[in-house]
């Protein structure tokens, strides 16, 4: 197993010194929109290639990785700098997630083998007045003769400009509690009513969209699961779908961003002087090399046991709590250790970590895990409820 | 207390209007806000020459003035050449020996037409470094050697004031009129000017470059003081507190803006401030806050009236109030939610701002281990 292991690392090895585009950084920095999307679809190619781009999907679907080779296999992509699969990272998650665990076999037929092929999707759950209280949203799903005719605004939507699908979820009954309204819904972006508007980030990129839904017309067989069901489905897709996000980024964080912090800490200052000769930079470093280790075996038990299904129910809350706010803290003492010559870094590579070596930016984009995908405080009443079984926060209605 | 005090309230709501943030939401925040402030407004207000004494046509205030002014220019994230000028430069000019130059640009600061930047370090994160130029003199002339960068302010100076050691091995500054520089006498040797963007958009740095440029005597200014070295690491104290009273600023405005978005921000059927996870959160801002305050008062007061330990109180402020900014506008960007990290909400500004303020004119750390230095022998 072990030997297999170290076999494996090395075909890995080998193909990343072969196939990493040497000054992908450069060239990726600060660049046009349409040059992300060719260098991702590319890379992504590339990577499908080798087998490496879903390693996490079933094997009858093109991956079948054991989370041990998944670990590698994240850990050289990292250590020898390779590009991340950003523009792809709804479609081989959460997408792929959903239609395995909830499609019907003529969605998974249609799409898998599509999103191998290059098919780009993003999230439409968030609505401006639906975000922590996600399950409060608005936007109507009318059921008609042709199918469903849906209305609303969506917002937060990653990367909807350059998307074929969404993950939708829309209010199929205005009548029944919130989360028993829902349904999911497959929406192919090219059908007439949809208007997307990119939104600028605090970073200055544009990687966010809002979407305006004016009588879009999905059709019954676009429906996942049942319908007014579809807070059920996304809650039992999307959670288990965190530990696999996690397994890729603390891999990355260790392999990738704590070597540059060293790195960054080892690098004379004006004076000559290094930071890391300093026993409070020391101090830093080690406790950051600590946190980083157990925030990697957490990653990967998580993946095991949501495989044997015996996840608990706040461990994926556990898991994205502590890598976005270790990642807070990380790139914020990486933007201290940097000081004023990290203010004139002002762009940082598109597809690169959350970690790219940008201190400043990095820190600023941090948020951009500390507040979606259930901000730190949903997940702190996640843990403390759902994990420990507390008495909930006081909720007016159900 | 000082005779102004009194007049602060009245300085401070002076500010607020001319800066355009009376509103208690974050402050102005499309591109062309981040276009300089009306630098003769400014001079119009008052705000060049407070602390110009009133023989130069300024009003003879103290930094206490100063810092009233400071904390409202990073409540509304200001872009403008006043730490350069009014931070920093008049009080420069102040410590030097008068002559008639001199008082003329003090006069100039104060009416709006002179701009000064101050290079005190070889990098503006580091302002207990040596001076960063040098003067030598060879066969006859004058010659100035050196590089700053981080200048606060630089690339808008008409004036510069560089700090550089003397043959005898002295610190004084040298008065360099940028505005006076021919474009096509840079070959022969001038000092340059190079500018130095950064993700702050709301602050402007330059890197000053001098290499063996024959400078005039009477351009090289000595201290007046016994301990010159004293006179300058006095300047980079000012600039510590100054930088200080800016971030001070920010998170003031930071809690305020945070205050009324979660009471107004409705998610599960309540206003999210009503969240006891929101309340606390908003509660350490306040009780950083009010930390940071009492440190930062401490130290306006002890540079503006000159105490000898005046570096004690410096260095407990600028590591305390420069660090819990950070914090303060990281919590209300959290708070915020999705909005907060909206290029449109504003807070962006804030945040790059209080990073770069951590670290201009001393980090934490280096204050905190100049103040540690002290704990044993005081």
């Amino acid at each position: 197993m072990t030997a297999d292991l170290e076999t494996f690392r090395g075909e890995v090895r080998e193909w990343c010194r072969t196939h990493v585009p040497p000054g992908w950084r450069a060239a990726q920095t600060a660049v046009p929109d349409d040059e992300f999307v060719s260098f991702q679809q590319a890379w992504f190619a590339e990577l499908r290639g080798a087998g490496y781009a879903v390693p996490h999907w079933p094997a009858e679907w093109g991956g079948g990785m054991s989370t041990a080779e998944q670990v590698v296999l994240y850990q050289e992509l990292a250590a020898h700098d390779a590009p991340r699969l950003v523009l792809a990272f709804v479609s081989i998650h959460h997408a792929a997630s959903t239609l395995l665990h909830a499609g019907t076999p003529e969605q998974r037929d249609r799409h898998l083998p599509a999103i191998l092929d290059g098919e780009i999707w993003c999230q439409g759950f968030s609505e401006p007045d639906a975000g922590s209280d996600l399950a409060s949203l608005s936007t109507s799903a009318r059921r008609t003769d042709d199918g469903f005719l849906v209305n609303g605004q969506k917002v937060w939507a990653s990367g909807a400009a350059h998307s074929d699908w969404c993950l939708l979820l829309a209010r199929t009954d205005p009548d029944a509690p919130k989360r028993y309204g829902i349904s999911y819904f497959l929406l192919d972006m090219t059908t007439p009513g949809i208007d997307v508007r990119p939104i600028r980030q605090a970073t200055g990129e544009w990687h966010f969209c809002e979407m305006f839904l004016d009588d879009v017309l999905i059709p019954e067989s676009q429906l996942v699961g049942p319908v007014d069901s579809g807070w059920q489905v996304a809650q039992a897709t999307l959670g288990a779908e965190r530990g696999m996000t996690m397994l890729e980024l603390a891999e990355r964080l260790g392999n990738a961003g704590f070597g540059w912090l060293v790195e960054a800490c080892s690098r004379p200052t004006h004076d000559g002087t290094r930071p890391i000769d300093d026993a409070v930079v020391q101090d830093r470093l080690a406790a950051f090399e600590i946190e980083v280790a157990g925030l990697r075996s957490l990653c990967r038990n998580h993946v095991d046991r949501v495989e044997t299904g015996d996840d608990g129910p706040a461990d994926a809350s556990i898991v994205k709590l502590y890598y976005s706010e270790l990642l807070q803290r990380m790139t914020d003492f990486g933007a201290q250790m940097v000081g004023l010559e990290g203010q004139t870094v002002l762009a940082k590579p598109i597809s690169s970590g959350w970690e790219s070596g940008a201190w400043v930016l990095d820190f600023v984009s941090s948020w951009e895990w500390t507040i979606p995908g259930g901000s730190s405080e949903i997940q702190r009443t996640i843990i403390g409820e759902r994990g420990l079984g507390l008495p909930r926060e006081p909720v007016p209605s159900p | 207390m000082n005779e102004f005090a009194d007049l602060h309230d009245d300085l401070r709501a002076v500010a607020r209007d001319l800066l355009g943030t009376t509103s208690d939401t974050v402050a102005t925040t499309s591109d062309a806000a981040e276009g300089p402030t009306d630098w003769a407004r400014m001079a119009d207000a008052g705000w060049l020459g407070l602390e110009v004494p009133e023989a130069l046509d300024g009003s003879g205030a103290t930094f206490a003035e100063t810092a009233v002014v400071a904390e409202e220019m990073g409540r509304a994230v200001t872009t403008s050449s006043y730490l350069g000028t009014a931070g920093l430069g008049v009080a420069a000019l102040k410590s030097v020996v008068g002559s008639e130059a001199r008082d003329s640009l003090l006069r100039g600061a104060a009416a709006g037409s002179v701009r000064l930047a101050v290079a005190l370090a070889p990098s503006g994160d580091d302002p207990l470094a040596d001076p960063p130029f040098r003067i030598e003199s060879s066969g006859g002339s004058i010659l100035l050697s050196g590089r700053a960068a981080f200048v606060v302010d630089a690339t808008e100076a008409d004036q510069l004031l560089l700090l550089a050691i003397d043959a005898a091995g002295d610190p004084a500054l040298v008065n360099i009129d940028v505005g006076a520089v021919d474009s096509s006498a840079i070959d022969v040797g001038a000092v340059e000017v190079i500018d130095q963007p950064v993700l702050d958009a709301t602050r402007r740095f330059g890197v000053v470059v001098a290499d063996r440029v024959p400078i005039s005597e009477q351009s090289v200014w000595n201290f007046d003081s016994d301990a010159p070295g004293i006179a300058a690491q006095r300047l980079a104290d000012r600039g510590a507190v100054a930088v200080a009273c800016d971030s001070f600023g920010l998170g003031a405005a930071m809690i305020d803006a945070t205050v009324v978005y979660v009471a107004a921000r409705h998610q599960f059927d309540r206003p999210i401030g009503s969240f006891q996870a929101v309340k606390h959160a908003c509660a350490d801002m306040a009780v950083q806050q009010a930390i940071g305050r009492e440190l930062l008062s401490a130290a306006v007061e002890a540079v503006a009236t000159n105490e000898p330990d005046a570096w004690v109180a410096v260095a407990r402020a600028k590591s305390f109030v420069c660090a819990a900014a950070v914090d303060i506008v990281g919590s209300a960007m959290q708070l915020h939610g999705g909005i907060g990290y909206t290029w449109e909400s504003g807070i962006h500004r804030h945040l790059k701002r209080a990073v770069l303020n951590r670290t201009l004119f001393g980090s934490p750390v280096a204050h905190r281990r100049r103040l540690f230095a002290s704990i044993g022998t005081r």
